[in-house]
């Protein structure tokens, strides 16, 4: 029996919510990274673009312990990289994907 | 057969001696388990409807399931070794049926038994310290100590970018490592087992999974398999995980 009760739905949600901002803070800091490692920022500007990453770090992870989702955060973030794995598996080994299409037989398997 | 037939047999594991035992009621939903024999094979069921036992109650089948292992465990007590099956398979029909399955499968269940035989199933998971292994390699990175050094020099800004780097290095060279180790690790094990199967690194809390394998182990070497891992357990910044015998559910399965 699945229980759906309105705290879990705003927990999940939040998880949620919460880990697609912590991708997005991931590529903000990539592009940062890139900008910074071009050589075309003064001293002053790379660190005011560090500063402001690192207060985003800090409020995203103060937010997580308010609300008590870091756990369901790394959760989803985990399921993603699960998710992403599998699909570039299939895609190197496509035998694997046809095989998991196929209906099974209803004979008794051993195994 | 062609129709729905009402009646079934649960089928918990197939063993390599024919013989006709009574376990009692210790199946599932407390049904009398017993052999049906054909040659030199018995195969070791309840009666039930031919239909799959199902429930959304997930304490239920969690429990169908340990009743399941429990009875390949009596089973194989009793009768050796056993390729055990996996949970809820039903051969429609009676114990003819049975013994036509087993009849039809003869060779490969021979030659699965032939695989298992004085064999058990045991699971090896190897972890260590991120931490304590992460601060090894930064001691010794001169990349990683010269990007330290140069954080005190810099403003706090410049200095978060000094430490995605180190933390961006630090990754690259404990991959490194993981990879190193397993290796090295693996080859260790697989001088005592007979067949190895790697499994999925599972996510545990505190320590990190560096692998996870389940092996069938000839039992004349397992107490030297369980002194090499005793020996790893014993590095610094490694535990291992050592667990059965089990029955080699991971080892029968066709091809």
């Amino acid at each position: 029996m699945i229980n759906i009760d309105e705290k879990n739905l705003k927990h999940g949600v939040l998880g949620l919510v919460l880990a697609l901002v912590e991708v997005i803070r991931d590529a903000l800091r990539l592009q940062a990274i890139r900008r910074v490692e071009s050589g075309r920022l003064t001293e002053e500007e790379i660190g005011r673009l560090g500063k402001a990453l690192a207060e985003l770090d800090k409020a995203i992870e103060e937010i997580k312990e308010e609300q008590g989702v870091t756990e369901a955060v790394q959760g989803v973030r985990d399921n993603l990289d699960d998710l992403a794995n599998d699909l570039i598996n299939k895609i190197i080994n496509p035998k694997e994907w046809k095989e998991e299409q196929q209906i099974e037989p209803n004979t008794p398997k051993v195994g | 057969m062609d129709e729905e037939a009402k009646e079934g047999r649960y089928v918990y594991c197939v063993a390599d001696k024919s013989r006709t035992i009574k376990f009692g009621k210790i199946g599932i939903k407390n049904n009398n388990v017993y052999t049906i024999s054909h040659k030199d094979l018995c195969a070791v069921v309840h009666n039930c409807k031919s239909q799959a036992y199902v429930s959304d109650d997930e304490e239920k089948v969690k429990n169908w399931i340990k009743t399941h292992q429990n009875v390949i465990d009596v089973a194989s007590e009793k009768l050796g070794a056993v390729v055990p099956l996996t949970f809820d398979i039903i051969v429609k029909g009676s114990n003819e049926d049975v013994v036509d399955w087993l009849r039809k499968d003869y060779e490969r269940l021979k030659k699965i038994l032939r695989k298992v035989k004085n064999k058990q199933e045991f699971g090896i998971q190897i972890f260590w310290d991120e931490k304590k292994i992460g601060d090894k390699i930064a001691e010794t990175n001169q990349e990683i100590q010269n990007l330290k050094e140069g954080i005190n020099k810099v403003s706090e800004g410049e200095g978060y970018f000094y430490k995605n780097t180190i933390e961006t290095i630090l990754k690259r060279e404990m991959e490194k490592k993981a990879d190193e180790h397993f290796k090295k690790f693996y080859d260790i094990i697989k001088n005592y087992v007979n067949n190895i199967k790697i499994d999925k690194i599972k996510k545990e809390k505190g320590k990190q999974m560096l692998m996870n394998l389940s092996c069938l182990v000839h039992e004349n070497k397992v107490k030297n398999l369980g002194r090499e891992l005793e020996r790893i357990n014993k590095l610094d910044g490694f535990s291992v995980k050592f667990t059965g015998p089990w029955p080699p559910y991971s080892f029968v399965s066709p091809g």
